[in-house]
């Protein structure tokens, strides 16, 4: 009977231990579980943190490229002749807060000279996402110009491009229109307008102005371009930019482009053109491989602004002359001035470019530049203008006091005057190049550059020419005489490495 | 002189090897990267290619029509999926690097399905409604005919040519912010068919274990399902093509490829998987 109860009771207290052990071990369970998803709950809120601090970075982009390169010259004017060099090394930083807003600064870390290239914000158009709005520093819209030296094909820009566009970038706003559904792209820009371009300062020393216009004068460009698809023949882009800008003349003269009197002005910060269209066109085909023909033509009148500087000076004299003495006291006041002048211009060239596979690409391209259209080659170093003069004064003031006479008078010392020359020699370019990519990101490029000026001047009887340029190399003074071709050839060996 | 005989035995043996590696023909290979949309389409024709051309390895990844195209511009792939036409700013970059203007051969049609969890009473949804659902103007299901529930966004990552046809085409301005981005199609369609209230899109070919919406032009139209049919006829009105991309005119092995992939064999698999063919 006894046994009977307590097996029951020993079971039943095996069970009820049983069960208080389960309890106990799931109340542990419990509590683990419980740490477990603090602790989730913990790293789930660190991961957000982390997250959106990653999604801040996310925002910003980095892209640059070095371009590092030994370059030989022909040119006998130019010492060292060859040498190694960094011609890029910049490092370009977009940041994009939000869609469809952008900032982007890149400076080059030349060695010895840090330069902002790039400074500007972009503004796009959220609801037509056609338009958008550029504002401060950036590439004048232009093809070669926007073309990046990067994925350029020959080492650099052509000479009317460089001459009208120097430094490639400019200050001002810029509008830009493309339809996401139409292949045109239309540029409308306002920039101070002298960006790159050296201009004289109050003393007559030729400065590049930073950041700050040279006059109240700005300069509008505009750029149209279309795309037409050409099914199996590729593609082609046709396109035309204009340039209606003008600069302070900082002279009272202006001359025509032929170096004869144009007007007077009526003061210093009078204005003188720089207007000029270009049409371009760019074709694509795919002739075992990627083959293009690129090409444009740039003509229209660039000014160059005078010089103008002024001193007075005081001389006195004294001269015995017949028991009396006469004291002169002149007063010179000189003025000396370059005038403004307008020149004529046009400008061409063409690239072809054939890749072949992924890795080779060769292209030529031939580019010419006339600085000076209304000037013959003959009637450089001839054509000038000189309107120098010296007047005495006319009423020099008078007085007596016994043997002594005191005069004074005022003279004025006028130097105006601007000779044809250099700036006025055209000049056609064959350049050749190959480039192999390493990958992507590594590129190398050995480019010849043939630079041709064509024979301008008279010759005289002992056969030299009248348009020289000298110089002196290592002690020695030299001259080139422009009525020959002058041999100015560059090779580059190029190492490009871009990310 | 025996070890020298030796020694000059293993020595041409191995000069024969290195010579016989050098002259063994190399197993053609073709990359294809891009959408993520089509990564399973690809899979599958590299899949049935490989089998009757056995010399020749088609490798296939996807990572989206973004990363696909920076791929084809960088020259890490032979070809890019794209389900998404490509960029002006992008064929500039083909011309810069390439002087081309890239070679786009369209290889079959797709429709983007709108998913809804089969629980989901909602069945059909306008253009302008599902713009204002997925730009987050609507946040109710109740604001189209549905239950007094929040909307929650399903979509893909900003890489995906899905994601910007949809934005370009659907969206027309940026998506909410609450939407939340998924990596590949698939993974949308599993996050749709365990939210009663979530709504995503994609691919059609990935649309199982979820309802299809219907899609109408506006209030005054026939809502349609993207069928075979209605995206030929035009009739289903979020339809896109889904390209291949080259640098250049395809040749040899890839040109026998694409070719392949164009012909009925090649254009059979597209139905298979859930597509529609372009011939």
């Amino acid at each position: 009977m006894i046994g009977g109860l307590v097996l029951p009771l020993l079971f039943l207290a095996m069970t009820l231990q049983a069960q208080m052990k389960v309890q106990n071990d799931l109340d542990t369970v419990k509590q683990k579980v419980s740490t477990l998803n603090d602790k989730v709950a913990g790293v789930e809120e660190r991961l957000a943190t982390a997250e959106s601090d990653l999604a801040k970075l996310t925002k910003i982009k980095l892209s640059g490229y070095i371009q590092a390169q030994w370059v030989n010259y022909e040119a006998s004017n130019v010492y060292p002749g060859n040498y190694f060099m960094v011609r890029r090394a910049r490092i370009k930083f977009t940041y994009e807060p939000i869609n469809g807003i952008v900032f982007v600064l890149q400076p080059d870390f030349q060695p010895g000279n840090i330069t902002i290239k790039d400074a500007y914000a972009r503004a796009n158009d959220p609801w037509l996402k056609t338009f958008s709005l550029w504002v401060g520093k950036f590439n004048r819209p232009n093809y070669e110009v926007e073309f990046s030296s990067s994925s350029r094909e020959v080492p650099e820009r052509s000479r009317v491009i460089r001459a009208i566009y120097p430094d490639e970038r400019a200050i001002g706003a810029k509008l830009e229109v493309t339809p996401p559904k139409f292949p045109l792209k239309f540029q409308l820009a306002v920039f101070n307008g002298n960006d790159g371009i050296a201009t004289p300062d109050a003393n007559g020393n030729l400065v590049v102005l930073q950041n700050i216009d040279y006059d109240n004068y700005k300069d509008l460009m505009a750029r149209l371009t279309y795309d037409f698809k050409l099914g199996k023949w590729g593609g082609l882009t046709i396109g035309a930019h204009g340039y209606y800008g003008r600069i302070k003349a900082n002279s009272l003269t202006a001359l025509n482009s032929d170096y004869t009197y144009k007007s007077t002005l009526e003061n210093l910060g009078k204005s003188v053109p720089k207007q000029w269209f270009g049409v371009e066109a760019q074709f694509y085909a795919d002739v075992l491989g990627g083959l293009s023909i690129k090409g444009e033509y740039i003509t229209g009148v660039n000014s160059i602004p005078g010089i103008t500087t002024s001193a007075s000076a005081v001389t006195s004299t004294n001269v015995i002359k017949n028991d009396t003495l006469w004291m002169t006291t002149t007063l010179t006041k000189t003025s000396n001035s370059t005038p403004a002048i307008t020149k004529s211009f046009s400008g061409w060239y063409v690239y072809l470019t054939k890749n072949i596979g992924k890795r080779n690409q060769v292209a030529v391209r031939y580019d010419w530049y006339n600085p000076n259209t209304k000037l013959a080659a003959d009637q450089i170093g001839t054509a000038k203008y000189d309107a120098s003069k010296t007047t005495k004064d006319p009423n020099p003031v008078k007085t007596f006091a016994g043997n002594v006479a005191t005069v004074t008078q005022t003279d004025n010392v006028y130097t105006s005057k601007l000779n044809s020359g250099t700036s006025d020699i055209p000049y056609g370019t064959w350049t050749f190049a190959y480039s192999y990519y390493f990958t992507d990101n590594i590129k190398f490029m050995i480019a010849y550059e043939m630079p041709m000026n064509k024979k301008v001047g008279t010759v005289g009887a002992n056969g030299n020419g009248n348009v020289v340029s000298a110089y002196t190399v290592n002690g020695v003074t030299s001259a080139y005489d422009y009525s020959n071709v002058i041999k100015q050839n560059v090779l580059t060996v190029r190492m490009q490495v871009k990310f | 002189m025996k070890n020298s005989r030796k020694l000059a035995l293993i020595a041409s043996i191995v000069l024969l090897a290195v010579i016989g590696f050098a002259f063994m023909p190399a197993p053609k290979k073709i990359t294809v990267k891009g959408s993520d949309t089509m990564v399973i389409l690809a899979q599958k024709w590299a899949e049935i290619y490989m089998k009757s051309n056995p010399d020749v390895i088609v490798q296939v990844t996807g990572g989206g029509s973004g990363t696909g195209i920076s791929a084809l511009i960088n020259g890490s792939t032979d070809i890019c999926n794209s389900s998404r036409a490509l960029k002006s700013s992008e064929m500039d970059k083909l011309k810069e690097r390439y002087s081309s203007l890239g070679i786009e051969i369209p290889c079959a049609k797709d429709g983007i399905t709108i998913f809804l969890s089969e629980n989901n009473p909602v069945s059909e949804l306008t253009i302008k409604q599902l713009g204002d659902i997925f730009s987050g103007k609507t946040r109710n299901w109740k604001a189209v005919g549905g239950p007094d529930a929040e909307i929650k966004l399903y979509g893909r990552e900003n890489s995906s040519g899905t994601y910007v046809f949809f934005q370009e085409k659907v969206v027309k301005g940026d998506y909410a912010p609450s939407c939340q981005t998924l990596p590949g199609t698939a993974a949308v369609v599993n996050a749709v068919s365990k939210d009663i209230y979530g709504i995503g899109y994609g691919g059609a070919a990935y649309a199982t274990g979820v309802k299809h919406c219907k899609v109408k032009k506006d209030d005054k139209s026939q809502a349609y399902l993207a069928t075979a049919e209605t995206i030929a006829k035009g009739q289903y009105p979020i339809t896109r093509y889904l390209y291949m991309y080259m640098r250049n005119r395809p040749t040899g092995d890839a040109k026998k490829y694409i070719d392949w992939i164009l012909s009925a064999d090649g254009q059979k698999v597209v139905t298979e998987v859930g597509y529609f063919p372009v011939k």
